[in-house]
């Protein structure tokens, strides 16, 4: 029986699971070890700092993500306006603003002297409009800049669940007589929760793994004080209690999260009777507000950033001229290609040994080993340096092998290894998600016609799969597009992509060379977004 | 098949990474300009000089990790806090100490691990129109703390190395005892939580949210140059440097500098790179492109810092060396003034 399960899939799912959880495994065995040299006032002073930090970041971030996610799914899942159409796939090119860069674009037009203060000098001629422009620094700064580069997963997913929110029911709203914001609140609002919960807790973990934009910003958050208590005092002990915070904020998300997904299958069933609901066309004012919204959203979270950084690009021409672009995208493609082929590969080798095998603590070890999503980029990529070295000193050496670390560490290797962890969540979880709509009978009838298991997997799953494979290929191009922290710290020498060479020159205080490559990387994640584009609102 | 392409792929990486002459450089202090240096140094030497750059903590990370295997040969980063700590954690090795060397950098300024390539001043920078030349008379460090600042001095957080540093150096001259009482006063004059980088402290002062600012001396250079745009240029204008401590010990220097990495596989390579920074052709070069002062004798500053005013009295008497012994005191004391 036991020998019968243990079959070449269950293996290499097993296998593969267990790499992607070493990273994590690392963080949690650093608990039981005991430094420690950061004075005490340090850790009375900043340990309550950095939590109350990341929970105002937190619930910031989740009121504002709501609000504008929420709110622009309802207008243009609801309404009829012009330009409902546009807005219905413009918004989700918010998805190709990074944080950071939209961190630098807030900076850079209201800084003092900045280009707010230029528009009123054309405008006005010569004042003081320092005292008068408003700033978006500090923790406001991150909060905006993280809700208008995330606010896309509340608005996909919810408009997702509008979508198919059964006619039925706002009908029966109405023959009961609810106005139209009682419906709101009363019937189409608690039908999508899953759906919005689902929005915000992946909201929640990008915020509180978020380096770039608060690090950017100088705010103290669980994530950036993990990072200087390990990196900087090498204290252990500090970064073990914050990154046991950080962890018990994430595990809660996650059970969250679960929980609102089970929920979501429940209400998706509901298939019988299913009437495609009818579209209100707003007129006068209405239209005008339905609109105004809609594009104050779409200018905020993608125009403002792409023409701040257009503007700079136009007017420090010199830093665009210096860019080696084509070796940057072939990097940043390079990248892309192999991770993509990395990713999906070993998700589907993973997902259909689970399948086969049906083994629920395959399932279990899947579920835990794609927590790794979960766990700041910046925090898995030193817990990988540390990992290899700890491995390289007290394994390779042991059986007379020289070092590994070489390859590991500042190679495309050690760097697609790191990401294969951190994406390893998105790859696995659009392949089940594909693999749940292929009934078991299938796979049944296959056998029944003499395929084999690899031939089941090779000429029955993948072309049923083609679609889903083709979206995860670009929603992990579009991650890695972005990735900043993992790319900066595991890179080889002499490799730079749009990412890392926009935030070397933004560290810097170089924001203006920042510019042309934060422009370019927009420009690419949006062709990504935009292919795309039909599969994400379809779903 | 497609595997065999993409193992094939990464070992044709990894060997492009060990040629035989080269130097590797980990530097977190990276502007464009330093790659036509680097290419220059190329030309000259027949060398390749293969760079990663980063944040500096993370790049002194991966270096201890990495241990005897870290194929890097040479780390460059501003400040002598952080030089000073990455000796103080046995990552660097001594050999930086060529004849050449010795002659072109003055001895409070390098170590034989590391040696500084570039010279900046930490100044005080103010608004002509609110602070009067009576009360600037004789401003030191040490009377940034003078209740009479209240309200109206600006600085950066705490967690800055360029202030760790500064205050290293008020540690180690007169005591830390002192220097805690000192911190407490300065946090009682900032005209606001402290925030932004050197350049938005001048800014501040410049738009009227403060009279006084402290920051490096190459940013109000680099504003005026026009680099960061005409509003920046018009914006600096509106500000004077001021060197404190003529009086007495002399203004605050540091460094950006490079450190030799203890496990160095080209050192004598890296050692000629340093070599050639220190060149005056490479500091003509360094200096004009960051506004930082010439570590040499005989290379002019950009004409910009040379208006700011050369004649003034440098902390020659301060080791370089101490900031990065006295960093932990420094930032204790800051903290414990409630620093942000």
């Amino acid at each position: 029986m036991l020998l019968k399960k243990i079959d070449i899939w269950y293996l290499s799912s097993f296998f593969i699971s267990i790499i992607v959880a070493v990273p994590i495994i690392t963080v949690f065995l650093s608990f039981f070890e005991t430094t420690g040299n950061y004075s005490s006032i340090l850790k009375d002073t900043f340990l309550y700092e950095y939590i109350f930090n990341s929970i105002i970041l937190l619930f910031g971030v989740l009121l504002l993500t709501f609000i504008i996610g929420v709110g622009c799914a309802y207008i243009v899942s609801f309404y009829k306006f012009p330009g409902v159409n546009f807005f219905k796939w413009a918004l989700i090119l918010s998805f190709a603003v990074p944080a950071y860069i939209y961190a630098y674009s807030l900076t850079a037009f209201f800084e003092n002297f900045g280009t707010a203060f230029s528009i009123l000098k054309n405008l006005f001629g010569e004042g003081d409009y320092n005292s008068s422009i408003p700033k978006f620094d500090g923790m406001l700064g991150a909060i905006i800049s993280i809700s208008f580069s995330l606010f896309g997963y509340v608005y996909v997913l919810t408009r997702a669940s509008f979508h198919y929110q059964s006619q039925n029911l706002i009908e029966l709203g109405k023959n009961l007589g609810f106005s139209k914001k009682k419906s709101f609140f009363k019937i189409i609002l608690p039908s999508a929760r899953p759906a919005i919960v689902a929005g915000l807790s992946l909201v929640a973990m990008e915020t509180l793994s978020d380096f770039g934009s608060v690090s950017f910003f100088g705010i103290s958050t669980l994530t950036t004080g993990i990072y200087n208590a390990w990196i900087s005092f090498d204290d252990l002990t500090l970064a073990n209690r914050l990154s046991f915070f950080l962890l018990i904020f994430i595990f809660g998300l996650f059970i969250l999260e679960n929980f609102s997904r089970r929920k979501a299958q429940y209400h998706s069933l509901s298939k019988g009777g299913f009437k495609s609901k009818s579209v209100i066309t707003l007129t006068g004012y209405k239209s005008l507000l339905a609109f105004s919204f809609c594009f104050f959203v779409f200018f905020i979270s993608f125009l403002f950033p792409v023409l701040q950084m257009l503007y700079w690009t136009i007017i420090f021409p010199k830093h665009f001229i210096d860019l080696k672009i084509t070796e940057l995208f072939l990097n940043t493609i390079l990248l892309v290609l192999l991770s993509s082929i990395v990713l999906i590969l070993f998700a589907f080798i993973s997902n259909y040994g689970n399948r086969v095998s049906k083994s629920k603590f395959l399932e279990a070890l899947t579920t835990f080993s794609i927590s790794g999503y979960a766990i700041p980029g910046i925090i898995l990529a030193v817990a990988f340096i540390t990992f290899i070295s700890w491995f390289d000193n007290n394994i390779v050496r042991y059986f007379g092998i020289n070092t590994i670390k070489s390859i590991f560490i500042g190679s495309i290797l050690g760097l697609v290894l790191v990401y294969f962890v951190r994406f390893y969540s998105l790859a696995s979880n659009g392949i089940k998600s594909g693999y749940l709509k292929i009934n078991y009978s299938i796979d049944e009838s296959s056998y029944l016609l003499g395929y084999s298991k690899f031939k089941t997997f090779t000429d029955v799953h993948i072309p049923y799969l083609k679609n889903s494979i083709f979206l995860i290929g670009i929603l992990i191009a579009i991650e890695i597009i972005k990735e900043l922290p993992i790319t900066l710290i595991m890179r080889p020498f002499n490799f730079e992509t749009f990412a890392t060479t926009a935030y070397v020159f933004a560290s810097q205080d170089l924001l203006e060379a920042a510019a042309a490559p934060s422009l370019l990387l927009i420009i690419i994640a949006s062709i990504f977004i935009l292919t795309t584009s039909r599969y994400i609102l379809k779903d | 098949m497609k595997k065999i392409t993409i193992i094939s792929l990464f070992f044709a990486l990894i060997s492009t990474l060990t040629l035989a002459s080269e130097v590797n450089i980990f530097s977190a202090r990276h502007y464009d300009s330093d790659i036509q240096l680097y290419e220059k140094f190329t030309a000259k030497t027949g060398i390749k000089v293969n760079v990663v750059s980063g944040k500096a903590k993370a790049l002194e990370k991966r270096i201890i990790e990495e241990g005897a295997d870290c194929i890097a040969d040479l780390y460059i980063t501003a400040d002598a806090g952080r030089l000073g700590a990455a000796q103080a954690k046995g990552m660097l090795q001594g050999g930086l100490s060529s004849a050449a060397i010795k002659a072109a950098v003055p001895k409070n300024f390098r170590t034989s691990q590391w040696v500084g390539i570039a010279k900046r001043a930490r100044i005080v920078y103010f608004a002509p129109e609110r602070v009067t030349g009576a009360e600037l008379a004789g401003l030191t460090y040490e009377s940034l703390a003078n209740p009479k600042w209240k309200g109206r001095l600006v600085i950066r957080k705490s967690n800055n190395i360029y202030n760790q540093s500064l205050v290293a150096s008020l540690v180690k001259n007169n005591g830390k005892k002192a220097a805690a009482s000192w911190a407490k006063g300065v946090v009682s004059n900032m005209a606001r939580t402290p925030k932004g980088n050197d350049r938005a402290q001048i800014m501040a002062v410049a738009a009227g949210e403060a009279d006084i600012a402290v920051a490096n001396t190459y940013y109000l250079a680099l504003m005026l140059s026009g680099k960061k745009g005409a509003e920046q240029e018009e914006a600096a204008k509106k500000v004077k440097p001021f060197f404190p401590n003529q009086d007495d010990r002399g203004t605050h220097m540091n460094i950006s500098g490079a450190g030799l990495l203890k496990h160095a596989p080209n050192k004598a390579n890296a050692v000629s790179l340093v070599e050639f920074l220190l060149s005056s052709e490479a500091q003509e070069h360094i200096v004009n492109n960051t506004f930082e002062y010439p570590m040499i004798q005989g290379v002019s500053p950009h004409p910009l810092v040379v208006a700011m005013g050369l004649d003034f009295k440098q902390d020659l008497k301060t080791k370089v060396a101490s900031y990065g012994a006295k960093q932990a005191d420094a930032l204790e004391v800051m903290l414990e003034a409630g620093w942000k």
